[in-house]
């Protein structure tokens, strides 16, 4: 069995800690997930507050952020640098975070990663009229 | 057309950059001048990915003060952002042109007093604004295209030359 893949969540205002209690709304409470707002932080603070949170993390894990270029990605990555086991998943949304919470036990962080990513693709759907 | 904002922001490319003021003015060029960026390729290849649709140059504070001209009258639109107000001074005093900067953001450390939620100054800073100013550069503070414009002088007369 594989460790479980911690992660982090680093968003706007306070999305990534609204995000969390919409989760535990569907999955119930959850433990060893952090969360990280950009308010009020400049980029050199964001990158070692998220940085920090890597000195724990054995096996790597995932930032999970909301949106590429914002300073959430950016610093992301940055941080990231030099911690190959470290993967940053960008446009995270709801089902994204709840296959995380279900699957973090069975995957390492770059299969995770990847199975989040097609998560969310998958997870955005168009309806117009009639059910089918 | 060129040169469409010219923005103070520590943060450098970021979503207000690349979300609100990208898609209101829809610029084909944004240029980092930043020499701590310039330096490092590997940050170089980050901002150079982080507005997608846009073309990104990251060069020094020299460099951009070369370029500014002959971007000034290339065809569609630029962004400028550099750091902070000591390397938007650099630039002018380089040579720049600049009519104008846009204060985005200049986040709080210790020894700077807050301005706004999102300029925070200290004197260096402060002397740097009163030498832009002195020079006619316009100092205006907005984080996002739907917010008010302020002077940087009318929110912190300590910025204002005597």
């Amino acid at each position: 069995m594989n460790p479980r893949t911690p992660a982090l969540l680093v968003m706007h205002s306070d999305l990534a800690a609204a995000l969390m209690r919409a989760a535990e709304k569907v999955y119930g409470a959850v433990e060893d997930v952090e969360v990280l707002s950009n308010e009020g932080l400049s980029r050199e603070e964001m990158e070692q507050a998220i940085a920090r949170r890597f000195e724990t993390w054995r096996d790597g894990g995932l930032v999970l952020t909301d949106f590429w270029g914002g300073s959430c990605h950016i610093c992301g990555v940055a941080a990231a640098r030099g911690h190959g086991d470290v993967v940053v998943v960008t446009g995270l949304n709801l089902p994204m975070l709840l296959d995380y919470l279900h699957n973090r036990d069975e995957y390492g962080p770059l299969a995770l990663a990847d199975r989040l990513m097609r998560k969310g693709r998958d997870s955005v759907r168009l309806h117009h009229g009639q059910p089918s | 057309m060129s040169w469409l904002l010219q923005r103070i922001d520590d943060r450098l490319i970021h979503g207000q950059v690349v979300v609100a003021w990208g898609q209101r003015l829809h610029p084909d060029r944004l240029w980092v001048a930043d020499d701590g960026a310039a330096a490092d390729p590997w940050e170089r290849d980050l901002l150079a990915v982080a507005a997608p649709g846009i073309e990104v140059r990251v060069v020094s504070v020299a460099a951009m003060a070369a370029a500014w001209a002959e971007e000034n009258l290339a065809a569609g639109g630029a962004f400028l952002i550099v750091r902070d107000l000591a390397a938007a001074l650099a630039l002018v005093e380089a040579g720049a042109a600049v009519a104008r900067f846009n204060l985005g953001g200049l986040h709080y450390a210790p020894g700077k007093s807050k301005v706004n939620e999102y300029i925070y100054l200290d004197e260096a800073d402060r002397a740097r604004a009163r030498a832009l100013l002195a020079r006619s550069v316009a100092l205006e503070v907005q984080d996002v295209p739907g917010a008010r414009v302020e002077s940087l002088a009318a929110l912190d007369p300590e910025s204002a030359p005597a």
